[in-house]
Formats: C-alpha cells, structure tokens, sequence
C-alpha cells in the first residue's frame, strides 16, 4: 500500500504561505548553475564588469595618490605664506608652532621665482625655495627625495643593474654628494669651508635621461656657444661639475623691488619627487645664502641724514660733514613661508586649524611686524595643489563614470541570459505553480538566482582585480616583453611604475554593485516568471 | 460502475458525487471560456460535478471536450469565468474568488496533480523530484524539522511505485512509464486528500498504462480520492472498475446512464 502521509508532514495552516525562503529555491538555483552554462557566463560577465571597474579605480586612485603624495614632498601639511615682501620673527613662530602638541615640526623658508640659467646656457624660469636641509627634511619627505645617493638594491624592472647609483666604483662620490644635498652646500676649494648650494629638480637640467627601468642617467648636451662660438657637446654629472646661475629678484620689508641680484652656484645634488612639474620646475638653495641674495637677511634699519652732505654740530661743539645713514635699530630677518608638519596621522585640515591658532597669538606678539592672522595664507597641502588634485580626481571620477557606464551592459547580459532560461523553464514554472508555489517565491527563484550569479562574478571580479592591480607591474612588464606592448612608460608618466592601489572599501563597493546590478537583470525576468498563468505555462512547447 | 450506495444530491445537468465519505469537493455551474484572438472560445459551458470521499472518478472526453480545463480548475490552477455563477467548495471551502495565497495552500497539500507529459525537473535526481512538493510546502524550518521523515516517506513512495533502486538517477535516464510513476509519487508527497491525473496513460504504451492504473487502482483502494480525465474507453473502463465514468461532451457533462456513474 502507498504509504499515509507521516505525522512529521501535519497540514500547515493559513499564515505558512508568507513565508518567502523555501529550500526548493535553493535547490533549484544550485541545480540551474552547476547544470547550464548560460549562467557561467552571466557571472563570467559580472566577474569582467566589476574586475574592470575596480582596476580601473585602482590604477586612478592610486594615480592620483601618487600625484598628492608626490606633491606633499616638498611641501609637508601646511604651509604659512606671506610671499615676496616675507615676514620676521619666523624663529619664534616655528619654536610655537613645534610647541603644539599636534605640530610635529616647522620649517621656515623663501619661496620665489627666478631665471636659472643651466650649464649648456638654457635659461628656464623655476621656482626657487630656500631652505634649511635639516629642519626642511624635518617637516617634508625632502632627504628621501635626493635622488644621488649610493644604493645597494636596483629599481623593480632594473634587471639589468645598470643604475649608476649601483656603481661601487662611485659610491664615495655619490656618499659626498648625497651629503652636499642634505646640507645644501658643497665643498669650498680651500679647507673645511663650504659654499651655498643648490639643489634643482632632476628635470631642470636636461642632463639626467630617465630611462624606461625607472632610473636616471647623465647624459651629454648640445650646447651653443653664442652667435660664433659654434656648438660643443657638454657631458657633465651635474652635482660633480655643473653650475647654474640663478637671476633673482630682490624685494624689500615695504614690497619695493630692488636690483637684480645673480648668483652663481655649484649643484650639490637633484631631487625627484616623482611629480613632473615639480621636478622640472623647482630649485632648492641653501636659506641663508637666498635670504642675503633677496636682502630678506638681518640688517641694521637706518633713516638717511636730514642734510646729506651738510656741516653736524659734534656734543662737544666741534662741526663736521655729515658721514651718511644713521642706523636706529635691527631689521630682522624674513622669510616668505614657513612649512608645518602635523604630528602622526594627524589630519591636514586639524593641523591648518591648530597652525592658525599657534599663528594668531604669534601675530599678537609682534602687533604690527608681522601680517595680521586674516591677511596670511594658511593653507593645506591639498589647497596648495587642489587644481592639479581637482583636475585628476575629476578624471578618475569621469573615467568611473565612463566604465560603469560599461558595466551596465551586464545588467542586460544578465537580463538576456534570464529572459531566455525563464523560456527555456517555462515548464518547470508551471509544475511549481502545481505543487503550490506562490507568485513571489517562483520570482525569488530567478531573483535569487541572479543574486547568485552577483555574488560568483562579483567575488569572482574582486579576487581577479586584486591579481590584476598587486601584480599590474609585472604583468605590464610581461606584455612588454611577450608582445612589445608597453602601455605605461615611465619616459612619458614621469613614474617608473604604474601607481596602483587596491582599496578593499572601493572594491567592496563595486562588488557590491555587480550583486545588485544582477539581482537587477534578473528582476524583469522573475517578474515575468511570477506572472505566468500555470496552465499555459504547462502546456508550453 | 459506481460501488458506493449513498449519493449526494447535485443540481440539475450536474452529476452527482457518490460514496460513502460524502463529497469532497463539488463543482457547480462551471463556466470557462478562452479568449482566441478577438473570438471567445466557450470550453466549459455549465459543468457540475461532485467527488466523494475514497472515489474514483473517471471523466472521459474526446480532445477539446475540455477535460484538462475542468481538471485544472479543480486544481486551482485556474479560475472559472467570472459573474458565471460558478462554484467550487472542496471540503466546504469556497475555492472561486479564493484568495491566490489560499488557493497556493490548496494546492500544496489538498490536490496532487499527475500530469500526462510527466513534467518533471530535469535538473533534479528522482528523489529530489518527489521532495519538491514538500520543498514548496514547508518553509525552510518547516522542512528541515520534518527534513528525515519526509525523506522516509520519499523513499518509501518510491519503492511503492518501483522505484526504490533509482532514487539519484535522473528524469532522463528513466523511462516513460518509470517518470509517470515518479511523477505519482511526486503527487503523493503531502498526502493530497484529491489527486487529479491528466490523462496519466496518454503517453505511455499499453502495458506500460496499464501498470499505471493498477497502480491507482491501488491507491483508490488505500482510500485515495481521485480524478483522471481521459480520452481513451479502455482506460475509462479500467478507472470504471473501480469507480465511476463521466462523459464530457462539448464543454458539458452528460447524464450518467442509468442515473447513477
């Protein structure tokens, strides 16, 4: 006899139907995606979307951090500008400032233009900062930035060591020079002296060639020698023999310009930052030596004699011509700007907000000396280059854009793929509906499904980026060598490497989409599924 | 012919439920009409049909006497035409204007349907197949508290019908007859009080059919109230055996010669 039903399977009352999760759901979807191969290639779809979408993000964010960090080098959290005329009293404002629990360190400096003219007699405009090297390098990445320097480890793609900083033959010089760097002067030709140098970006020059490892290499120049003098090759190493003058542009306390000052200096060594514009466009000099160049130094305040010339009356009743300026007091240094470090992870925008502060009760100290606290720049690193950062998070959010534009098409995919495995089900729909499957839970089936077939492609695309973007190098170098196909030279980027960065939240977030965006193509199909009449949906051929 | 003395009494053109259980469900004054194109197509026209407990009914009809269609609405798997006047009350339960939620609960553990193209999953083993009434059924804590009495139950429907050796095999390995008797067990899953069969021989050979109805000759004797429509006289006469045959004519029920099924 055919078996009665068992006292477990009691009649479920009214109120079971509500419920929504069934195992017969379960079964099917694992059933339908381990038995076809159209929903493979639906996650296949996914996997590729959101795999694209987060290298893509990846390289860009990365870019773009790259681009920042490169410019906060040189420039540290926050910067206190007063440009050209400058301000005195910067000793006192960096010993407040290093006071604040949450200042790290302060640097002061002079930040103007000037016309370098280079060893092979180019002139270039660059922007000149004078420096301290140790308290600069206190507050910026500026010591690690010296490029000449003996090193023990070649670059990533320098297979080859051809490096010359690998050089053991070399390594005293780069020693010395790395030292020459550091203190912004070089050796004078007699005893312990030594001399103001300077410091140019290592693309200033044109003497170094960047070469597709990653590395430079002095390299000769052609070079014109005046309207008769003909041509010469020039082959220097620029922090051994070159010498670049510096025509600067003196201002005073009042903002007057004075004469135009030249100054020519040895190159003690070059920096590199990564950031082309700053490599190429600024020039380091020792502080002091800028501070008497622009007359910003320490000088004795006079007022010229009532009668230039004239007969003055001595105390002791005697006269005489008058001899000239009388000094009345000590004209303190100046600087134009004073780089500030926060300490730790301190956020910029805190530290900017604790800089003004330290700075309002140093303007009240010097009342009248120094610029009003409303008057003066005090800006973040970002502020300092939000135009540069605006422009390329821009284009990382344009690119975004563009890609998941893209990515849409796996919602139709998906809703392709769906629509037809609904016909092809059609069947298997009306049975379900037999046995007493409601409209929602035959919907939650294909819904369910597609949730599925997000989750494969999109921990799928995940797993797939993350082998992308922490090997994008070695896999870029491969191309190269398998298929000539270098799309990242470091010859045009100005970085060695391509500057990705895998962000667990952006991809968590674009994973997160390729889930709903096949929950949501798979939607239209379930709704379609849900509202089959069941005898037709039995009867279909 | 009908065995069962007592009757219950049915509207007129209607056919009358017989047996000793009283009726189970009574169908009155169906009407259904398909819409082809911009023509309306009447396929029932007035049917009225009483089951009784532990009946057997066979209702036999040509093709495109609208069996299916009265069989489907018996099982809900649709609605009647609307302002018709019908009625379907199974177990004193109005199923016409039934909400879709207590008409979902009727078909999961009232009717069982047998369906002549077997319709089963592909994808699923014959086990999973019969547990998927009972999957549809319960919800996932419902099943998985019943999850081995269920399973007992499968297996043992299964080797009821035969088919205790091929439990992991799958719909396509089996063959027409083997799949019709999955396709039973399926429907005998959670203990349906009504099975409904369509046409369960029409795609199966002789003998192979022939195993089929000894197989619900079987179940009507263990107390199984049921209802095949057919089109073929043997297996009408096969069903009468145990039960009664109704003729469906034209989208109407014909009177019962002599009076009773």
């Amino acid at each position: 006899m055919i078996p009665p039903r068992s006292a477990g399977s009691a009649r479920v009352v009214a109120g079971s139907g509500a419920t929504v999760a069934r195992v017969y759901q379960a079964l099917l979807t694992r059933r339908y995606l381990t038995s076809k191969i159209m929903p493979l290639l639906a996650a296949v779809a996914v996997m590729l979307c959101t795999g694209m979408v987060i290298v893509v993000w990846s390289v860009m964010g990365g870019f773009l951090n790259h681009l920042v960090n490169s410019g906060r080098v040189l420039i540290g959290d926050v910067v206190i500008e007063w440009p050209n005329a400058g301000f005195p009293y910067y000793g006192d404002l960096v010993k407040r400032l290093e006071a604040h629990p949450m200042i790290e360190a302060a640097a002061p400096a002079i930040v103007t233009y000037s016309l370098i003219v280079l060893p092979d007699n180019r002139k270039e405009m660059v922007l000149i900062r004078g420096i301290e090297g140790e308290s600069f390098a206190r507050v910026t990445g500026y010591e690690s930035s010296l490029w000449w320097r003996p090193i023990d480890e070649p670059l990533r793609k320098d297979a080859k060591r051809e490096d010359p900083r690998l050089d053991a033959g070399i390594k005293g010089i780069l020693t010395e020079v790395l030292e020459n760097g550091r203190s912004l002067t070089v050796p004078g030709p007699v005893g312990g002296e030594r001399l103001p140098a300077v410091v140019p970006g290592i693309e200033v020059s044109g003497f170094a060639a960047r070469r597709s490892e990653g590395f430079f290499e002095p390299r000769p120049r052609l070079v014109q020698r005046g309207s008769s003098g003909g041509e010469e090759v020039l082959s220097i190493f620029l922090p051994r023999q070159g010498t670049v003058t510096l025509n600067l542009v003196p201002v005073d306390s009042q903002g007057r310009i004075l004469d135009i000052a030249s100054v020519t200096l040895r190159v003690a060594n070059e920096f590199h930052t990564g950031l082309y514009e700053m490599d190429k466009k600024t020039a380091l000099v020792e502080l002091g030596e800028l501070q008497r160049r622009l007359k910003m130094d320490r000088a004795t305040r006079i007022v010229p004699p009532e009668r230039p010339g004239g007969v003055v009356e001595r105390p002791d009743g005697t006269e005489s011509f008058s001899e000239g300026f009388e000094g009345i007091g000590v004209e303190p240094a100046r600087v134009t700007t004073v780089y500030v470090r926060g300490r730790g992870e301190a956020n910029a925008e805190a530290v900017a907000s604790a800089v003004g502060e330290v700075y309002r009760e140093f303007a009240a100290a010097h009342r009248g000396e120094v610029p009003p606290p409303g008057t003066i720049d005090i800006r973040t690193w970002r502020d300092q280059n939000r135009t540069m950062i605006a422009a390329v998070e821009k284009e990382t959010g344009l690119v975004l854009i563009l890609f998941s534009f893209i990515s849409v098409t796996a919602v139709f995919l998906v809703l392709a793929i769906f629509w037809s495995m609904v016909a092809e089900k059609t069947k298997d729909i009306g049975v379900l509906r037999a046995l007493g499957a409601s409209r929602t839970g035959v919907a939650w089936v294909w819904v369910r499904y597609g949730l599925v077939i997000g989750v494969i492609g999109g921990l799928a695309g995940g797993a797939m980026s993350y082998a992308i973007v922490t090997n994008i190098n070695d896999i870029h170098e491969w191309l190269g060598e398998a298929f000539g196909l270098y799309i990242w030279d470091p010859r045009i980027y100005y970085f060695s490497e391509i500057p990705a960065r895998f962000k667990w939240l952006d991809a968590s977030v674009v994973a997160a989409s390729g889930v709903v965006s096949s929950a949501v193509g798979a939607l239209v199909p379930a709704v379609r599924a849900s509202r089959m009449d069941p005898v037709r949906a039995l009867r279909f051929e | 012919m009908s065995t069962h003395p007592s009757t219950i009494s049915m509207p007129a053109g209607g056919v009358e439920a017989s047996g000793g259980g009283g009726a189970i469900i009574r169908a009155e004054s169906l009407h259904k009409t398909y819409r082809l194109g911009r023509v309306d197509v009447p396929v029932l026209r007035g049917v009225s049909v009483g089951v009784a407990r532990g009946e057997f009914v066979a209702i036999l009809g040509a093709s495109g006497s609208g069996k299916s269609t009265l069989l489907h609405l018996l099982g809900a798997l649709d609605r009647p035409d609307r302002r018709s006047g019908s009625s379907i009350v199974f177990d004193g339960r109005e199923l016409v204007g039934a909400s879709a939620g207590v008409l979902d609960r009727y078909r999961r553990f009232d009717v069982g349907f047998v369906f002549q193209f077997y319709h089963l999953l592909p994808e699923l083993s014959v086990v999973e197949n019969v547990l998927l009434g009972a999957m549809v059924a319960y919800g996932r804590l419902g099943y998985a508290s019943r999850r081995r009495a269920l399973d007992e139950r499968a297996k043992e429907l299964l080797a009821r019908v035969g088919l205790g050796h091929r439990l992991r095999h799958r719909p396509a390995e089996l063959s027409g007859g083997e799949r019709q008797r999955v396709a039973i067990a399926r429907a005998l899953i959670n203990g349906p009080r009504l099975l409904l069969a369509d046409e369960p021989t029409g795609n199966l050979d002789r003998a192979t059919g022939r195993t089929i109805l000894d197989l619900f000759s079987e179940l009507h004797a263990g107390g199984q109230t049921m209802v095949v429509v057919t089109h073929d006289e043997a297996t009408a006469e096969r069903a009468a055996g145990a039960g009664r045959v109704l003729r469906l004519t034209d989208g109407r029920m014909e009177p019962a010669p002599g009076g009773s099924g």
